[in-house]
């Protein structure tokens, strides 16, 4: 049960970095192309 | 659909970044409109539409309150609900080709302060440490609507915004990005405010690395000698204490960066303190946990943390402390160039001499400055001549004359005689002002190389979080026991081992030396990127005159028949005085040279296409071409070797007959710079072709090319086909650099990959250009190219060590050679060897400090 929960949770918190960062996160509004220096 | 609520442009707001802040907009307004979808966030243009119904102050208050500045735009903008062009995927692009669509960042930016388009904005920024936080300060700035161009520089902690902004949105958008930020107006000041703030957060950081790291040696010490980091059923309150005290040192001695980690995951970013917060955070949550309920662990995995806690803060102080001390020398260049400057000026005023600050000085002051004083201002000399040394600015070594009607420099330095002169450009006008803030602008701009790095970065930080959890749960679930502690220290040391701040260091660290040593060579060097196009250059068009020749017509050659040179001179010089022509000035000049007095000569005459001619001594006196002379009767074959010896030198051969003797022939000629020559061979050396354009005719071309050492060169090229040639050369894959001085060199300067213009030259040259000779000299092209092959050099090393460090660490942390050698890193190495990768960067960086090129000017006097 707890390496059950332990795997569940570590997937989830992937998900989570994954989500947080690049699915909503400022990432998907790169604005790195606008650079011109 | 077809009913679809009018939408107008109701808000211009800053700080918006991604869907999540568009989220956050929508529901916070929905009171207002009554459903989320009659809310349009457009992140490009960083406004609000709104249906016409709605209060905009209201609603500009709401957003305002959940952290998105936001002001009412006060000619809003018609839209169709849903027909939103924004990057939001849950509306359709119907009304992406709706008229005037572009307008809204218009009226947003109407309502900015009256600053055109291309103005800059230089702000100082606090808090900023990694590569992420860069990226996310550069993006919170072009949120700001008018901003085209955002730059942060993290060697010198500043940022320059570009376009037509207001200063204070500016600083909202970064502080609401979790950094803080205030603007730099006078550099002076905001350099000594630097230093000092420098100088104390270097103490405050020395003084929270003794506390965390006296913390974690003594509970290290503790473990390993006296006790045990093992909790038992005695101890449990003891650690239960020492826990606490260990969270209350690492919130006082690392607190900035719990906060800084905040910060920026609130905005879906990370970086840095992202890293060093999960990576001490989760050690501490851990240790907590056994001290808590230690019977829920197994009795080997019983094991404390707080002494990593603590040490992995104490070592990160460390490394940023030193890292802190090295940048300071970096910008050593600049503080050099400050340094130039005079503090008084002796002004004479009503007659009275009097010293007052240079900032006092107005234009048109009369200034004397006396043997071995610096000149306050630049200026026109009226009264005395003087030697200048002008090293400090322009590389030259040789102390240059000057007399009536000469310019002069600010940060000159007067070695010779005592004069006074006339004031013209004063305070931020002065070429050493313009100099410096030249020399700091490029130091802020970022190559290519450096701008790979940065995307890079982005998402470096939140896949180090993954590769943590992973190897976590590999260990975990595959790992020998006590399988959670193992799991617990490899996700602590891949979180600690991977901090990209070396990564962001690595390019401007090198930049800001590179262009500070260029700028001690005489070379200005505008943009990074000519910094690193530089380095590949393989052929340098150079223009003739004023480029490789002296730009204006000189004597080259006095060949009298009866060998009575002074003679000559003096009734050449007696009749050209009247003459405003550019070869009667070099001819006037060099009997002025010569000390000869003209002869008196009367009666002048210019004939056009053929020479001048005046009355001397009751005769007429004739100085032309020969053409002329042999109409009016006079043979000049006696003259023919001396005219032949002119002409292969590229110069114009003037005759002189007085009456019907002919009296010698005088060599004019625009000469050929003295160190020309030396610098095209420099290049040569390098591997590099010489090319030569002129609008001159192809003979005069042939003996300038041939004496210079010009490989090849385009004769009779008209002004505006210079371009062409440049053009026509990069189509064979050439990296051009094109080196000139004059407006009619501009456009080629522009078409070339790195134009070089030469400060003697115009304003429009030096401004088409992306480097500037202050020397006249030729020699700064291949400084430059030297220069730029050193920095890029220095960045690929730092790039390289840095990506190296993470590509070889991150799998050690991670505990890859655990099963090789049953190595485990530690946590605390993994601080260690962080701290230490930042400093390399910044080390390495500063070995360019010591650059010296092929051909090295002398060293400047720092006497003075």
């Amino acid at each position: 049960m707890a390496t059950f929960l332990v795997n569940i949770g570590g997937v989830t918190l992937m998900a989570a970095i994954v989500w947080w960062f690049w699915l909503s996160g400022s990432n998907k509004n790169s604005t790195d192309d606008q650079h011109q220096h | 659909m077809s009913e679809a609520p009018v939408l107008k442009t109701a808000l211009s707001i800053s700080g918006a970044s991604c869907q999540g802040c568009v989220k956050k907009i929508r529901n916070a307004l929905e009171p207002l409109t009554g459903d989320p979808v009659l809310v349009e966030v457009d992140l490009d243009k960083q406004t609000v539409a709104l249906p016409e119904n709605v209060e905009v102050a209201e609603a500009a208050k709401i957003v305002t309150d959940i952290g998105y500045p936001a002001e009412p735009v006060t000619a809003p903008e018609e839209k169709t609900a849903g027909g939103c062009a924004s990057k939001e995927k849950d509306f359709g692009d119907k009304g992406a080709d709706l008229p005037g669509h572009e307008e809204p960042a218009d009226d947003a930016q109407a309502k900015a302060p009256a600053s055109s388009d291309g103005d800059q904005v230089h702000l100082s920024v606090t808090g900023a440490t990694c590569a992420s936080c860069v990226n996310t300060i550069e993006k919170a700035l072009l949120s700001v609507p008018g901003v085209s161009q955002a730059h942060m520089n993290l060697a010198d902690n500043t940022a320059t915004a570009t376009g037509a902004s207001d200063t204070a949105r500016l600083i909202q958008a970064i502080e609401s990005a979790g950094y803080g930020a205030s603007e730099i107006e006078d550099e002076d000041a905001a350099d000594d405010r630097k230093q000092e703030q420098d100088k104390k957060q270097y103490k405050a950081l020395l003084v929270k690395m003794a506390i965390s790291l006296g913390l974690g040696i003594i509970l290290m010490i503790w473990g390993m000698g006296f006790g045990s980091m093992t909790v038992t059923g005695e101890n449990q309150i003891t650690w239960l204490n020492l826990g606490i005290l260990t969270l209350g040192v690492m919130i006082a001695t690392g607190g900035h960066f719990y906060a800084g980690a905040w910060k920026a995951f609130k905005h879906h970013n990370a970086n840095m303190d992202t890293l060093i917060a999960l990576g001490t955070g989760t050690a501490w949550f851990y240790s907590m946990v056994v001290v808590s309920i230690p019977e829920a662990l197994p009795e080997m995995a019983r094991h404390v943390y707080f002494e990593a806690s603590a040490m992995i803060i104490g070592l990160i102080n460390l490394g940023q402390a030193l890292e802190l001390r090295a940048k300071g020398k970096t910008s050593e260049a600049v503080r050099r160039l400050l340094d130039l400057r005079a503090k008084t000026a002796r002004v004479i005023r009503n007659g009275d001499e009097q010293d007052i600050p240079v900032e006092d000085v107005q234009k048109g002051d009369r200034i004397r400055v006396r043997p071995g004083e610096k000149l306050p201002v630049d200026g026109v000399i009226v009264e005395g001549s003087t030697r200048i040394d002008e090293s400090m600015l322009t590389g030259e070594p040789m102390p240059v004359n000057k007399t009536d009607g000469d310019e002069v420099s600010a940060g000159t330095l007067n070695t010779h005689g005592s004069v006074i002169y006339e004031a013209t450009r004063v305070g931020s006008e002065t070429a050493l002002a313009q100099i410096i803030k030249l020399v700091k602008k490029a130091q802020g701009s970022k190559p290519a190389i450096g701008r790979l790095a940065d995307k890079i970065s982005s998402v470096f930080v939140p896949s180090v979080m993954l590769i943590a959890v992973v190897s976590a749960l590999i260990w975990y679930n595959v790992g020998p026991e006590p399988a959670v502690v193992h799991m617990m220290v490899a996700a602590t040391t891949v979180l600690i081992i991977a901090c990209p701040c070396a990564l962001g260091l690595a390019t401007p660290m090198s930049v800001m030396v590179g262009v500070g040593k260029a700028a001690e060579y005489g070379v200005l060097i505008r943009q990074g990127d000519a910094l690193q196009t530089a380095g590949k250059i393989d052929l340098v068009i150079l223009d003739k005159t004023g480029t490789i020749t002296e730009g204006h017509p000189a004597v080259t050659r006095v060949h009298p028949l009866d060998n009575n040179e002074d003679k000559l001179l003096a009734l050449a010089a007696g009749l050209e005085q009247h003459s405003e022509h550019p070869l009667a000035e070099a001819i006037v000049a060099k009997a002025r040279h010569e000390g000869i007095a003209p002869d008196s000569v009367t009666g002048f005459e210019a004939l056009n296409g053929k020479g001048v001619q005046g009355q001397a001594n009751g005769q007429t006196l004739r100085l032309g071409n020969r053409r002329w002379l042999e109409a009016e009767g006079l043979s000049v074959d006696n003259l023919s070797d001396a005219a032949k010896g002119i002409t292969d030198e590229a110069g114009t051969p003037l005759y002189l007959a007085l009456g019907t003797e002919l009296l010698g022939v005088i060599g004019v000629a625009d000469a050929i710079k003295a160190d020309s020559k030396a610098a095209i061979e420099r290049l040569h050396g390098a591997g590099i072709k010489v090319m030569m354009v002129t609008g001159d005719i192809e003979a005069t071309a042939r003996a300038i090319s041939g004496s210079a050492g010009i490989d090849d060169f385009r004769a009779e090229v008209l002004p505006e086909d210079k371009a062409d040639v440049v053009n026509e050369m990069r189509d064979q894959g050439y990296t051009v650099a094109m080196v000139g001085d004059g407006i009619n060199d501009a456009p080629a300067l522009a078409a070339s990959d790195v134009g070089f213009a030469i400060g003697t030259g115009t304003d429009v040259a030096i401004e088409s250009a992306s480097i500037t000779l202050m020397r006249g000299s030729l020699h700064g092209v291949p400084d430059a190219i030297e220069i730029s092959q050193a920095t890029v050099t220095n960045i690929r090393q730092n790039l390289f060590g840095a990506f190296v460090y993470n590509t070889l660490g991150i799998p050690v942390a991670a505990g890859l050679l655990y099963p090789v050698w049953g190595v485990l890193m530690s946590p605390i190495l993994a601080g260690a060897a962080m701290s230490l990768s930042s400093v390399t960067v910044v080390s390495n960086a500063n070995r360019l400090r010591f650059f010296k090129t092929s051909q090295q000017p002398e060293q400047h006097k720092e006497s003075n």
